[in-house]
């Protein structure tokens, strides 16, 4: 039930301040009934669930007075750097703007799926944890806010339950930016949930455990943030190649660390791990394209991923880096990040600006070429080898953040048997998230999956589910496309287990690269199959 | 009175003027000289036209970007005129804000055609009796059209506004103390125009003339209250505006042409990097375990080394 919690209530010292509970949820077309797993006591008091009943973050309940000034404090400390050029230059012009000019118009709030799906919660709000963010701002940092406190619209007191549900707060927000493109100045709210990160991270030390330690540290350790070693990457790469000959009949030999090759393709490193017929579509599409490629097995050369990218611009940094030294090393002429939107996003947009000197080398998405694969007559595809319906998913981190909406409509509808592709609505820069993102599909402690699986995956499997509302009938195979590792995360664990998809509709979930290699004519038997597990 | 009226009329005026020039003039160099941020760019791009995002193209970085002056025109003729964004995406406000906004694009107008009236009035050509058609009748008639539509507008869309943020429980919710500030001076702004208009000003020749006093620095005051409260108004508005989050009107620049549409890329020997080159020399202070507080941003690059991996042949042959 709605429960009106303003911005001055976030310090309440309530058991939960905004519960969410399943009847809260929009209905979606066979879904009644959702319950939401009971939390132990004794889990309850170790953890902190006081914001909505769910914990992404695992903040320990502070036992004394000290602890909880230290927490305030040390946020304090942290947002004073968020506005310094030292400690932010990245971030610190958009930071500022948007911190200082949000006009509260709500324009934001239609546009947000968390907020709708969740049937309009105040605290799921774009603007509700920004607002928040500079209301402390104002009340702590400026000459107004110190002396006129709320009459200048500095009404919040900080206390320790605002920080921590500030903390967990910035982990109900995809990061998708819808909420920035609809806004009529240009306030982007989903940056400020980001800065909040950031502040939790590198001053606080707080960040979902499968973001940070079983994340980026592990990264930047080992070399994957699957925990792949070098050694393992190998074995893996001999397994695609075993994949292949068992597809396609013959034997591809993947090419790895091949120098000065003009391609070094790097993946997101779970495909090898939960998605092996990614990488080795890619090696069939490479090699019948006639293409001079490589992989890395060097410990940061193969793993494309970079978490940094939700929520903390030092490890952002450090694994952009340290990709871009690996691909200098091999002397390739430019890096092609696969199937991965916030690996591209991450490589090819956000970390240009960190390519400065000898670290300058191009780096592209993997979509325009697999499109002149297509255009240009390369590879000759059979669309009606792909005779089934197909919807496309459009990865946030591509179309919205990127603008790259085209390359795969151009390759879909050349390899589809017509009629059968259609668009979910609001496809395009319009699309919506997942669910998956902003690190959302790796984080699985507590019980955030259950808010992750109901609530931020469920608009995308609303527009599945209208995408295919002519052919449900689970006799009818279906193809949810989905050119994105991370997305294909949320797909597996939203859409497939918790929604069913699999199950209810027959709907499968893969990439794009694994359609084209479906519609290759020199493949003699299909690539895809629905009675494989995916 | 006498005293407040001149105060209000005169002084006032001039200082009002100086503090939201230097204040906003300030405001806007502390932007511009904020470093060059990551690249943060949203789509569609407008500059980039119907081809779309470079990043569609294969071997980008090897083809001159395209650039369309007229597309990205075009969008932010429609978004400043007509706040295309608020009329798509929420047009309940848009019927307050359009007519607000139009009322202050028109105030900025009617205050220059107030000031060339002046300054044609110094010149001795008269604008009252001026004859038809002439500069002198044309200016006049301008300024008398474009103030009333000024106040009419800017009154109207305050109101709705105002009416909208008492009524509208989800935008009484969100709105602050500073909101409801903001919109009331708005109103106090048109109010005090208005009524100065419709008592005392028909013709807009008081304010006219108090105008050229003050670009004559004459010293000369007036009398009259309505425009005594229409000048206060204005003042208070020209002070109070450069501390205000109504200073978006500047700010929007930035978000758009500064962060959204950036899409500039990196070159070698370019001033981006020199500038980004700098920055990478700062010290951070952050002091979670994973950051090397003190260190600069390249110190925290440079210890991230590559542990192991790297040579295929090597692999194949130790197996």
């Amino acid at each position: 039930m709605k429960k009106r919690i303003r911005i001055k209530d976030l310090g309440l010292d309530d058991a939960v301040l905004s519960p969410l509970t399943p009847e809260d949820l929009q209905p979606l077309l066979g879904y009644d009934g959702e319950k939401f797993k009971t939390i132990k006591a004794e889990t309850k008091e170790k953890y902190d669930f006081s914001l909505d009943g769910f914990s992404a973050l695992s903040l320990p309940i502070p036992k004394s007075k000290e602890e909880e000034e230290k927490i305030v404090n040390a946020f304090l400390k942290g947002l004073e750097k968020l506005f310094t050029k030292e400690n932010n230059w990245g971030f610190l012009q958009p930071t500022t703007l948007s911190t200082e000019y949000c006009m509260q118009c709500n324009t934001c709030n239609e546009s947000c799926p968390i907020y709708t799906e969740t049937g309009r919660q105040d605290i799921y709000r774009p603007n509700y944890r920004p607002e928040a963010l500079r209301r402390i701002y104002h009340r702590y940092f400026t000459t107004a806010g110190k002396l006129l406190g709320k009459w200048s619209g500095a009404d919040l007191e900080l206390n320790w339950r605002v920080v921590y549900h500030l903390a967990e707060l910035s982990y109900r927000c995809t990061l998708c930016r819808r909420c920035a493109s609809v806004c009529p100045i240009g306030v982007d709210n989903a940056l400020l949930t980001r800065e909040l990160r950031k502040l939790f991270s590198q001053e606080m030390g707080i960040a979902p455990e499968g973001v940070h330690k079983s994340g980026s540290v592990k990264h930047l350790k080992t070399g994957s943030s699957t925990g792949m070693t070098p050694a393992v990457f190998l074995d893996n790469i001999e397994f695609i190649e075993d994949i292949i000959e068992e597809k396609i009949g013959r034997r591809i030999t993947i090419p790895v660390d091949k120098q000065g090759a003009d391609i070094l393709l790097i993946h997101n490193a779970g495909e090898y791990m939960a998605w092996p017929e990614n990488p080795a579509a890619f090696a069939i599409l490479f090699e019948a394209a006639g293409l001079n490629w490589t992989l890395s097995s060097e410990s940061m050369g193969y793993e494309g991923v970079n978490y940094g990218v939700w929520y903390d611009d030092v490890q952002f940094s450090k694994v952009a880096i340290a990709q871009v030294q690996a691909a200098k090393r091999l002397g390739v002429k430019k890096i092609v990040v696969g199937e991965c939107g916030h690996a591209t996003k991450a490589l090819v947009s956000i970390a240009d600006r960190l390519c400065v000197g000898d670290l300058a080398i191009p780096r592209e998405s993997c979509l325009p070429l697999l499109e002149s694969f297509v255009t240009e007559g390369i590879i000759k595809f059979d669309p009606s080898k792909n005779n089934f319906p197909v919807t496309l998913h459009d990865p946030c981190n591509l179309v919205r953040l990127m603008g790259v909406v085209s390359p795969q409509r151009n390759i879909l509808r050349h390899i589809i048997a017509p009629g059968q592709f259609r668009e979910m609505p609001n496809a395009g820069v319009n699309n919506y998230c997942c669910g998956g993102g902003s690190g959302f599909a790796i984080m699985n402690t507590n019980n955030f999956p259950e808010w992750r699986d109901s609530v931020a995956c469920r608009m995308k499997a609303r527009q599945v589910l209208e995408a295919f509302d002519d052919c449900l009938d689970p006799t009818i195979p279906k193809y949810y496309c989905v050119p994105c590792s991370n997305c294909k995360g949320a797909a597996r664990d939203g859409l497939m287990e918790h929604y069913g998809f699999r199950d209810k509709y027959n709907i499968i979930y893969s990439g794009l690269v694994e359609l084209m290699v479906n519609a290759m004519v020199d493949v003699p038997s299909p690539f895809i199959s629905w009675e494989d597990e995916f | 009175m006498n005293l407040l009226n001149h105060f209000f009329t005169v002084p006032f005026i001039y200082i009002s003027i100086v503090v939201f020039l230097s204040v906003t003039v300030y405001k806007i160099r502390s932007y511009q000289e904020m470093p060059r941020h990551l690249r943060w760019d949203l789509y569609p791009i407008p500059h980039l036209g119907a081809e779309g995002s470079k990043y569609q193209k294969l071997d980008f970085h090897n083809k001159v970007p395209f650039f369309s002056k007229a597309d990205e025109g075009k969008y932010l003729g429609l978004e400043m005129v007509f706040i295309k964004k608020a009329f798509v995406n929420n047009f309940r406000l848009w019927l307050g804000s359009w007519p607000l906004h139009m009322g202050i694009y028109l105030g900025a107008f009617w205050l220059v055609l107030l000031m060339l009236g002046a300054i044609i009035e110094i010149n001795g050509i008269q604008i009252n009796g001026a004859a038809t058609l002439s500069l002198g009748w044309a200016v006049k008639w301008m300024t008398i059209f474009v103030g009333i539509a000024s106040f009419g507008a800017g009154l109207l869309g305050t109101i709705i506004l105002l009416w909208l943020r008492y009524t509208d429980e989800e935008l009484r919710y969100m709105a602050d103390f500073v909101t409801y500030i903001n919109l009331f001076l708005m109103l106090l702004v048109f109010g005090t125009g208005f009524m100065a208009w419709v008592t005392v000003d028909t013709t807009f020749d008081m304010i006219r003339l108090q105008t050229k006093a003050l670009l004559t620095f004459s010293g000369a005051s007036v009398s009259s209250l309505p425009i005594v409260f229409e000048m206060m108004a204005f003042g208070l508005f020209l002070c109070y505006l450069p501390f205000s989050r109504m200073m978006h009107f500047a700010a929007k620049y930035f978000f758009y042409h500064n962060i959204m549409w950036d899409d500039e890329a990196m070159k070698p020997g370019s001033k981006l990097e020199q500038n980004i080159s700098s920055y990478l020399q700062y010290q951070l202070k952050w002091e979670a375990s994973h950051i090397s507080s003190g260190g600069s941003w390249i110190d925290q690059v440079a210890e991230t080394k590559s542990t192991e991996g790297g040579k295929q042949d090597e692999k194949e042959n130790s197996h």
